[in-house]
């Protein structure tokens, strides 16, 4: 792999508390010591972030797909009355 | 994944659970709203929410789910409920006030912008991100689902995937916050 992406790799396992102890050590050092390395961790959290809002939104989009198919489709008549009867 | 009936790795099959989830916990959900004079599309939005947090608890390899499933999304209806019950609004939907990232951060357009940026020019590395850290599939079924031969080459693309929309976010923020304040 590419240096840079065995820098990735590095701050994936130190996010996601990886490795072994002996390196887990090592990169808090490097952490402190380089203010670079340091950045590229907060740009990769706040990647996450932006993949969990994704994620968010994407599942919220099927769930929308569902809802729209139950209370539209001929199929699922009964169960529609029975919600749509508590809101009357 | 500990998903009890269902594996949810594409989006039929996770179209099949969300239809098994809304027939089962639906009711129980949409009557307590009822009950408490809200909506049908309130009732909707709560349940939508719940089900976001308990597909978020199922992919959690620590979950035990203790109680049955309709119950327990039930209880996060009713919590979601009675937060937003008590902050004096309206129901109104997870987005808008819930986990740090959204509360903080997701309001400003420029992250809008930045998302839509990201949902459209890198939707290939978006939705291999979201395989990996939202779904938390097994490497070897995002390798599969991918069409990797290899769960090194899947891995591989994964880091090169996170260096791509990394270095994006980093590059249009600055840009997009340039540019609107």
């Amino acid at each position: 792999m590419r240096i840079s992406l065995n820098k990735i790799e590095q701050i994936d396992n130190h996010l996601f508390s990886r490795g072994n102890a002996k390196d887990r050590l090592i990169f808090e050092a490097m952490l402190i010591l380089d203010p670079a390395l340091k950045s590229q961790l907060s740009w990769q959290k706040k990647t996450l972030d932006f993949v969990q809002h994704y994620g968010r939104k994407k599942m919220k989009a099927e769930m929308e797909s569902v809802h729209r198919q139950l209370f539209s489709d001929p199929a699922h008549q009964r169960f529609r009355n029975k919600i749509l009867s508590l809101f009357k | 994944m500990v998903s009890l009936k269902f594996s949810v790795n594409t989006p039929a099959e996770r179209e099949r659970l969300f239809i098994h989830l809304y027939k089962t916990a639906f009711p129980a959900t949409a009557r307590y709203v009822s009950k408490k004079g809200g909506s049908f599309d309130e009732a909707k939005d709560v349940f939508q929410d719940a089900l976001v947090v308990y597909y978020e608890k199922l992919t959690d390899s620590s979950f035990v789910l203790c109680v049955d499933e309709s119950s327990y999304i039930l209880g996060i209806a009713k919590h979601l409920w009675a937060k937003s019950f008590r902050e004096g609004i309206r129901y109104t939907p997870l987005d808008h006030h819930d986990t740090e990232f959204i509360e903080y951060e997701n309001d400003k357009p420029s992250n809008q912008m930045l998302l839509h940026y990201l949902e459209t020019a890198g939707q290939k590395c978006m939705e291999m991100l979201k395989a990996f850290y939202y779904d938390k599939l097994p490497v070897a079924g995002i390798a599969r689902l991918f069409g990797y031969s290899t769960v090194h080459s899947a891995t591989v693309q994964k880091y090169k995937c996170l260096e791509k929309v990394r270095d994006t976010i980093k590059e249009k923020s600055l840009a997009y916050e340039d540019f609107i304040e």
